[in-house]
């Protein structure tokens, strides 16, 4: 296998276009966190010169990352991850907020954790409305403000799709629920580190981060909550976190979003700079070179370093298996690499057939790509789609 | 288990399938076995001497397990006589690849169902060697729950400006020649035009039906309407695929069904 640097380092390592699913920990954020495990181990909530080490630093963190979403400090809740910041802006608000109203709206294409937040709630005296998306999934207003109701208390739209990379229009749908005086929040996990995030100008209520997303360490996450948003804690305990979140402060893993963060608010520019250059052509000549193949999501409005295709006739898990093969790590909607045997439900909500969505192949760059494990895709891939297509009954 | 963490001997049938490919021939019957819904799509077909299979052959879409399963199943049947053949289980298929994970063992099913389905269909030629082709075209359901609510609110039944549906996923129902025309013509203003037939045929001259076939307009076959849903318009139709017997959803903005 080919030699190819992470981090700087020289590692045992293919192809890897798979950074929406998981992304190395930047070594410069690995250098900040190391102290915090055992020189200034202090717990914030001591008020001792150790503690007090912990309270700066977990202080500090808080104003840089208030500070990448231009937020106020006071207004970043630490957490454990993406998934509990979600849980802790849907579930928190909606439970100290019942007496105003039951209902929210969310779209086809959220997250599946966003999805099984809302499900839990329906399940609990709550109604639950979806938005359709068009064929390159993005969400328009006027069907926003079709499923808003008078019991509207809530509505949750992603910032960018994690599986195809559409960009959905925030800054609109944030005014409207402003207009309707009613709580946005925005899973912006996909987005972070792609696009600025402003949530003063989108009127964002209510927003979930990861660290990991960010090239920081996983467990770690953050929800912005605006001034003035009531929320119920869902961990009680201690009263950390103003008591929205309870449980001693993982400084190092804090100091190390934060850190992540910083980063990231000096480098993006640059860096989507570059991964739209390697996104464009993974897209032009795959389109080019292999005949019936599709993109799926938004030709433009779409994240810099997401390409996604779907090859009529082949399934996915096969192609994904062929590329492993080849030392090329990748992502792929087909349901038979999923745990439920479904299908992507954002690959079905753009409008595919079952056997459509089967055949989806996703291609993330990040911070480590080089141009040669674009080519190293391309030189592949033609070939491997068309063993597979001489397997296949569908394809004639 | 991980679906991609397969035994060796599966990846070894992934890498290396066996016998693939097609048969023709009168003493070939063909077995074709799918689930839509799931996507897995398997074919065998089989020649048969002496009460023998003398050879077989198949193409799948489907996981990295499925074109496993058939690999080895064609393996397994080979040589083996029509009776050894269709004792062939699931079991003995995933036993044979070293066991597969359990979320895969559908996979398998489907070989051993398609297997058996081409022997049936061998044993029923052997029956009634002149028996004709069943009858292709189902007819069309006449109404289409929600095609009054959503006239015009995205269900057309003529077409005057081909404009109003840029860039929208659009659904043509096969009302002969003129709708195989408009679905041609719709490729010019969206990537997303949907041909839906209950014949296993378009009904339509052959050129234009080749026509049809070789644009980006994607087919289905065998298909038909029976709900249309939405919020103040089209978003969703609920489809029946009549060969699986099976029904499903799909996201679409608009139908065309002339009247």
């Amino acid at each position: 296998m080919r030699q190819c640097g992470f981090n700087g380092e020289r590692a045992e390592m293919g192809v890897y276009l798979d950074y929406q699913s998981s992304k190395p920990v930047d070594q410069r954020v690995v250098d900040v966190m190391l102290p915090y495990f055992n020189k200034q181990f202090g717990n914030p909530s001591s008020l001792h010169s150790i503690g007090d080490e912990a309270t700066e630093a977990l202080e500090k963190s808080r104003q840089k990352i208030a500070a990448f979403i231009k937020a106020e400090p006071d207004e970043i809740i630490f957490t454990s991850g993406a998934t509990e910041s979600s849980n802790l802006g849907i579930i928190g608000y909606v439970m100290r907020n019942k007496d105003k109203g039951n209902h929210l709206v969310i779209s086809e294409i959220e997250h599946i954790s966003i999805h099984n937040i809302t499900k839990y709630l329906a399940k609990n005296g709550f109604t639950v409305s979806k938005i359709p998306v068009d064929q390159y999934g993005r969400v328009s207003i006027s069907k926003v403000r079709e499923r808003i109701t008078d019991k509207t208390i809530l509505v949750s739209i992603g910032y960018a799709n994690n599986e195809i990379g559409t960009a959905q229009p925030i800054s609109h749908i944030g005014a409207l629920c402003r207009e309707k005086n009613i709580v946005f929040h925005s899973d912006a996990v996909a987005a972070e580190g792609l696009l600025p995030l402003d949530v003063k100008k989108d009127n964002i209520d209510l927003l979930t981060l990861s660290s990991n997303d960010l090239y920081g360490p996983k467990g770690v996450g953050v929800l912005y909550a605006r001034k003035g948003i009531r929320l119920n804690p869902l961990v009680i305990g201690g009263g950390q976190e103003r008591g929205l979140r309870s449980g001693t402060e993982d400084i190092p893993g804090i100091v190390g979003m934060a850190r992540a963060a910083e980063i990231m608010q000096k480098e993006m520019k640059e860096e989507v700079k570059r991964f739209t250059v390697y996104r464009d052509a993974l897209i032009n000549n795959i389109l080019e070179d292999i005949p019936r193949s599709h993109l799926n999501g938004h030709p433009t409005e779409r994240l810099s370093n997401n390409a996604h295709f779907r090859f009529d006739g082949i399934e996915g898990e096969s192609l994904l298996i062929s590329l492993k093969d080849k030392g090329i790590s990748v992502s792929t909607g087909s349901a038979c690499s999923s745990k439920t045997l479904e299908p992507s439900h954002t690959l079905i909500a753009l409008g595919l057939l079952h056997e459509e969505a089967h055949g989806s192949l996703e291609l993330t760059c990040g911070r480590f790509t080089k141009q040669h494990d674009i080519d190293r895709v391309l030189e592949v891939l033609p070939g491997v789609v068309e063993r597979l297509r001489e397997l296949s009954p569908l394809y004639r | 288990m991980k679906s991609t963490q397969y035994s060796e001997k599966v990846l070894d049938h992934f890498r290396n399938p066996r016998n693939v490919g097609t048969l023709k021939g009168k003493d070939v019957a063909v077995g074709r076995v799918g689930n839509p819904v799931c996507g897995d799509l398997m074919e065998f077909y089989i020649k048969v001497k002496n009460n023998k299979i003398e050879d077989i052959k198949f193409k799948t879409f489907g996981c990295g397990s499925a074109i496993a399963t058939a690999s080895m199943i064609t393996e397994l049947a080979k040589g083996k006589t029509i009776e050894q053949a269709v004792k062939i289980t699931r079991q003995d298929v995933a036993d044979e690849l070293d066991g597969l994970p359990p979320i895969k063992m559908h996979c398998s099913n489907l070989a051993a169902d398609a297997l058996r389905e081409a022997i049936k269909n061998y044993q029923k030629r052997q029956k009634t060697e002149s028996t004709a082709q069943a009858a292709v075209a189902t007819q069309t359901k006449k109404e289409i729950v929600g095609e009054e609510e959503f006239l015009n609110k995205g269900v057309f039944h003529v077409v005057d400006d081909f404009s109003i549906f840029k860039d929208k996923r659009v659904i043509v129902v096969d009302k002969g020649e003129r709708s195989v025309e408009i679905a041609l013509s719709l490729t010019k203003y969206t990537p997303r035009v949907i041909f839906v037939t209950p014949g296993k045929e378009i009904t339509a001259p052959k050129e234009l039906e080749k026509k049809l076939r070789e644009s980006n307009v994607k087919i289905l076959y065998e298909s038909e309407l029976l709900e249309i849903k939405g919020v103040n318009e089209v978003e969703q139709i609920h489809i029946h695929d009549l060969n699986e017997d099976e029904e499903y959803d799909l996201f679409t903005d608009a139908i065309i069904k002339l009247s």
